[in-house]
């Protein structure tokens, strides 16, 4: 067992390898929250007086609420004041082509492996990149807007589509619905905005990119897909943030809207910066995604790699109100050192014959702390309602915990809802077999978390399958339990 | 806090326990009660804010007046009522308690064990250690109000590598014209080596008026002994049961506990706590509800692996009818000292109507790498298939329902290690299944 | 004893049986034969009043007694049994528990006294015997971890047990060894009597070596288009379906 503390070891030391800072000249609001600096983002973003109103209420909103209580984790205590809500690179308003974005900034994409020159781009994915608090640039938007689909920042939305934009915004996360979310809906900055129209199948993945760049500030950005009746569309969304020694805080909102018909695939490979051995920074990820399958037989699938963030929280939902809907959810978080990951689902069961599936695989290792918490719904009028729930964690080491807490709550005698549970460790014997085969211990960890994983894995989309893959080996590194 | 004031029980407890502090006689006592009350005064009465209490709210069940502790003291108990809690042909020692209150009774005990009212107990040195533990007063709400008023109750001591011949039933009675609150309190030791098995069994009067128990029972089973605690909760319409078992295991011992709650019962809230003080001990929890009518019944379990090598099992059955509603939390927590650790949970729930509610939360708190945990749990319905098998071979659908949900309970009802009391609470499913449609 | 008029039914959308007809007196062994998705399992089920088929046209007679009016318990009390083709698991119940249950509702239903554990035993042990049953599987959970041999001799233990006037055997001989099928066979032909009829359905000419019949019939889209004695069964054996198949197709419907 030497070796395996030896490789539990090595991988405390494993160096996060986004941690770079570029050196490019911000605008920045001063460091606090209140009504002007509200008013400052609304300005800047040249906001017209309904979404300055929206803010204020949400800001309101913020003021009314505490933080929450009932985590199973430390929450540090958070400086509202002493962080900018808004950042974003001092250059044109807006770029009309690539050729007008900062070259630091290009540089920084390409270095991040998202390069955002279409020739050079990953065929057959669009992609936003946000960074900071401002989306600077996207491709395909015009091959896209031949077909009718909308895929732009949430700035420029709020200017070209005003009609979907308040339709739409704050119809799945209200803007008191919980602390965080407030707080977003006050300052949020940018973000992307998705609109497929009716019978549509977007023809390539749509993908945001997150970096977060300058010190002392958080990230608040907003997304909105809609999918009208009968279409489809796969997202992405990736993010980044370099290695600072003070914890920054994102508090992003995402909110899908799938109407009859329609299906929305989202998919979120998340490796912000997670602090180092010691705990010492790191992102606070606490985001607010949920989506609503409005209109029958439509289906939202979210699929989540969690590797990164000091803590994670965040419980994507699935409201389930049309009849025959369906929703999804897989994940795979992994969370080593000091990081803390507190994520699951919600499947609000309420239209009729709805069906939910739950796939969940925790791998802790360090002083990790892991937990699944999800809960399964089953209204009074949800006829017919079925979920089926597997979530499974694997503890790497004997420091690290990993916690189950699913709720189940059932009105209905028509449903049927199954949770099954484990906890282990990777069993001595299967390493011992694949050994004597010829593999060496970390290649049968790995094949087994693999293994382990697999089924979520599977549910990426192809390009993003092989991404996450290697972040996994990479994250794993030598953890042998 | 403030909240507590509006429920006039709130006040009333307060100068109850002042009285009864000016006639205190035992020092020491008094200074577990005072403990126990300070922990009361500060948290109050649980309210839906308390993750333990999300899906009950217990306030709706304090609104009425009660009177509090004595009251009914010089009761008995009727025949008819005592004879409700016999399980048919099973051969046992019997004990009655009316209102908490131990009744003379005329049983030839073998000389190992040992059973007096806790009140002459607890004021001796060598039972003292073993009561109000602190993980039982910290504990606030019901258990800290217990131990700070707590009237009568029973103390069971068995002694070193002695063994009960037969089965030590305990006959809970509860019977009152008007509403009380009573709170009893009862602490059973099983000594190094032992072997105890207890049925414990409530039973209430067909009455109007309102009977709150709030029951804390102590147990110690020390190394190497043996503890078979079965529960049948049979109390009638009007009783509010909220029942608090506090088991504390040293090595090598085992604690299985079998916990039927069944129909009438406005409401049952059991707290069922297990703490692995020691290595290698086995624990075993089955338990079976079956709610009818708007009844509340809510189990929750904490089994605590503090040491390696302890194997744990859970499995709990509910079956909900009319507008019922169940209510299941199962914690595990493991330790990291506690390597080696098997534990294994599952919670089954039939919902047989459609105004029934299940609230379920198995929970695994896990923080040691070398263990098996595994938990499950699932809502459903009778399968159509197995029903229209059953009737295809003759067999009528009220019948064919109570042959499946009979099998439903299998699982638990087959762990039942007295073959008298596993007919008795089949004999039970029986009677309450048919009259429900699906 | 049974006489199904122009039978027809459907499941979900789909039309299956399509005017049957066919008359079983007591004493008779009927095969009922034809290529797979002719109807002839659905045909089982009507009988035995599966709640998915829905019977659109036809009348189904037994004894005098209008068999569709009824339950499936009470046609199985008036002495319908099916052997299923997939008989199910039911964790819990134990097998002799559950036959007992349903040979004293039958019995009360016809008037009889119960039989006591002691008679019930007896009754139990003798017909074990009779169809070479296992006495350990009877003990244990209603088919569960039974192989699929096990599980169609407990089918025709039931069978023995509850003394049905009309046995359905669907594909009974489905997934046997050549061991079980004799071993099913032999009980079936000792069960056999004046009283009580046969249905066989099967895929196969080879059940019919080991019980043979007194009719055969094939099923072909939901409807009889031929029927004969042993004799036919052989040709099938021979020829296959299609010859038929193609006579039926030339037929005007």
């Amino acid at each position: 067992m030497e070796t395996n503390d030896q490789l539990i070891q090595d991988i405390t030391t494993q160096e996060y390898e986004y941690g770079f800072i570029t050196d490019i000249e911000m605008d920045r609001a001063p460091n606090g929250l209140n009504e002007d600096t509200i008013r400052y983002i609304s300005e800047k973003k040249n906001e017209p007086e309904w979404m300055l109103k929206w803010r204020m209420k949400g800001y309101e909103a913020f003021l009314r609420q505490d933080m929450p209580t009932w985590q199973n984790f430390t929450l540090p205590p958070m400086d509202f004041q002493g962080i900018s809500y808004y950042a974003a690179p001092r250059t044109k308003k807006k770029y009309e082509s690539l050729d007008e974005v900062d070259p630091e900034l290009l540089a920084t994409f390409e270095k991040l492996g998202i390069p955002l020159n279409e020739q050079k781009v990953l065929s057959g994915v669009a992609v936003d990149a946000v960074f900071d608090s401002i989306s600077v640039a996207t491709t395909y938007k015009g091959k896209l807007k031949e077909m009718g689909i909308i895929f732009c920042s949430f700035g420029e939305a709020v200017q070209e589509y005003p009609d979907l934009v308040k339709k739409y915004l704050g119809s799945v996360v209200p803007h008191s619905d919980n602390i965080f979310a407030s707080l977003n809906t006050a300052v949020f900055s940018d973000g992307s905005f998705v609109y497929i129209p009716k019978g549509v199948r977007c023809p390539m993945e749509l993908s945001t990119y997150f970096r977060i760049n300058a010190e002392n500030t958080g990230q608040f950005e907003r997304t909105l897909i809609i999918a009208d009746e009968g279409s489809y569309v796969s997202y992405l969304e990736g993010c980044t943030a370099p290695m600072r020694d003070e914890n920054q805080l994102h508090a992003a909102v995402v909110e899908l809207i799938a109407l009859e018909g329609a299906e929305i695939k989202y998919s979120t490979v998340q490796n912000w910066y997670p602090g180092d051995k010691e705990g010492r920074g790191g992102i606070y990820n606490f985001v607010t995604k949920r989506g609503v399958c409005r209109g029958a037989n439509s289906k939202i699938s979210w699929t989540q790699v969690e590797t990164g963030s000091s803590i994670t929280w965040k419980y994507p939902a699935v409201i389930l109100q049309g009849d025959n809907s369906t929703g999804e959810f897989y994940s795979i978080a992994v969370t080593k050192n000091k990081q803390v990951a507190d994520t699951g689902t919600k499947m609000h069961h309420i239209g009729k014959n709805t069906r939910s599936r739950i796939i969940s695989k925790g791998i802790s290792a360090g002083h990790s702390n892991n937990s699944y918490r999800g809960l399964v719904q089953v209204g009074a009028k949800a006829d017919n309602a079925r979920n089926f729930t597997q979530c499974d964690s694997l503890l790497l080491g004997a420091e690290c915990s990993a916690n189950t807490f699913p709720y189940i709550e059932t009105r209905n005698n028509t449903a049927m809802v199954e949770h099954e549970a484990t906890t282990s460790k990777i069993g001595e014997d299967q390493i011992f077999y694949l050994n004597q085969r010829g593999i060496d211990s970390e290649k049968a960890v790995a094949l087994i978390v693999n293994g382990y994983v697999k089924e979520v894995l599977n549910q990426l989309p192809m390009e993003f399958a092989v991404e996450a893959q290697k972040l996994l080996s990479i994250t794993l590194e030598g953890s042998v339990g | 806090m403030t909240k507590q004031i509006t429920i006039p029980l709130y006040t009333e407890l307060l100068e109850g326990f002042s009285h009864s502090d000016e006639n205190a006689t035992d020092d020491t006592l008094q200074k577990i009660r005072r403990a126990g009350f300070e922990n009361f005064k500060k948290s109050g009465f649980p309210t839906r804010r308390d993750e333990d209490w999300k899906y009950t709210t217990i306030s709706s069940f304090l609104q009425e007046q009660y009177h509090i502790n004595g009251i009914a003291k010089e009761l008995t108990a009727s025949a008819e009522l005592i004879s409700e809690a016999i399980v048919p042909s099973l051969d046992a020692y019997q004990l009655v308690l009316v209102n908490g209150k131990l009744q003379p009774h005329n049983n030839n005990f073998p000389g190992f064990i040992k059973i007096i009212p806790i009140s002459e107990a607890v004021i001796q040195d060598d039972v003292r250690q073993h009561f109000a533990g602190n993980s039982t007063v910290a504990s606030g709400h019901f258990a800290a109000l217990n131990t700070a008023l707590f009237s009568n109750g029973l103390f069971i001591e068995i002694s070193a590598n002695a063994a009960i011949d037969k089965p030590l039933h305990i006959v809970h009675a509860f019977t009152s014209a008007t509403n009380v609150f009573i709170q009893p309190r009862h602490l059973f030791v099983v000594h190094q080596g032992a072997e105890l098995n207890v049925i414990e069994t409530i039973v209430s009067e067909n009455s109007l008026a309102k009977i709150f128990v709030n029951s804390l029972t102590e147990v110690i089973v020390e190394e190497n002994a043996s503890f078979n605690h079965y529960v049948l909760q049979t109390a009638k319409t009007g009783v509010r049961l909220v029942n608090q078992t506090d088991v504390k295991q040293k090595r090598h011992s085992v604690y299985s506990n079998y916990t039927f709650c069944m129909p009438k019962a406005d409401l049952i809230r059991n707290n069922l706590n297990v703490a692995l003080n020691a290595e290698q001990t086995e624990t075993h929890l089955y338990g079976l509800y079956l709610g009818e009518d708007q009844q509340l019944i809510d189990n929750h379990s904490l089994i605590h692996h503090k040491f390696p090598h302890c194997n744990s099992n859970e499995i709990y059955k509910g079956v909900l009818l009319d507008k019922a509603t169940g209510v299941f939390n199962g914690k595990v927590f493991v330790n990291p000292e506690a390597q080696k650790t098997n534990a294994f949970q599952q919670n089954n729930n039939l919902l047989l109507s459609n105004n029934a509610t299940i609230n379920t939360k198995p929970q695994l708190e896990i923080f040691a790498d070398d263990v098996k945990c595994s938990h499950g749990a699932t809502v459903g319905q009778l399968s159509k298939e197995a029903m229209f098998y059953l009737q295809s071979r003759g067999i009528g659908e009220e019948a064919a329902r109570a042959l499946l949900v009979n099998a439903f309970a299998f699982d638990v009802t087959e762990k039942i290690k007295i073959p008298e009391l596993e007919q008795y609470i089949n004999h039970l499913i029986a009677l309450h299944i048919p009259g429900n449609k699906n | 004893m049974l006489t199904i008029k122009n039978l027809n039914a459907r499941v979900e959308d789909k039309q299956i049986l399509k005017g049957i007809n066919l008359k079983v007196n007591a004493g008779e062994v009927h095969a009922i034969m034809g290529p797979n998705g002719s109807g002839k399992s659905s045909l089982a089920s009507v009988l035995a009043g599966r709640d998915n088929y829905e019977v659109l046209e036809g009348e189904v007679d037994l004894d005098g007694k209008d068999l569709l009016e009824m339950s499936p318990e009470d046609r199985a009390r008036e002495g319908v049994f099916m052997a299923f083709q997939y008989p199910i698991e039911i964790p819990g119940v134990s097998n002799i528990n559950f036959l007992r249950t349903a040979l004293n509702e039958i019995r009360a239903y016809r008037k009889l006294p119960q039989l006591d554990a002691k008679q019930f035993l007896k009754l139990s042990k003798e017909r074990q015997k009779l169809v070479e049953f296992d006495a350990k599987l009877v003990n244990r959970s209603l088919n569960e971890g039974f192989s699929g041999g096990e599980k169609k001799r407990n089918e025709i233990f039931q069978l023995a047990m509850l003394e049905p006037k009309l046995c359905v055997l669907d594909e009974t001989d489905s997934g046997l060894d050549i061991d079980a099928l004799r071993i099913v066979s032999n009980g079936v032909n000792k069960l056999r009597s004046k009283d009580n009829a046969f249905i066989l359905i099967t895929h196969y000419q080879r059940l019919l070596e080991y019980i043979v019949p007194d009719f055969v019939h094939v099923l072909y889209d939901g409807r009889i288009i031929k029927s004969g004695t042993k004799e036919l069964a052989l040709e099938l054996e021979e020829k296959g379906y299609d010859w038929l198949k193609e006579s039926f197709r030339e037929q005007p419907v």
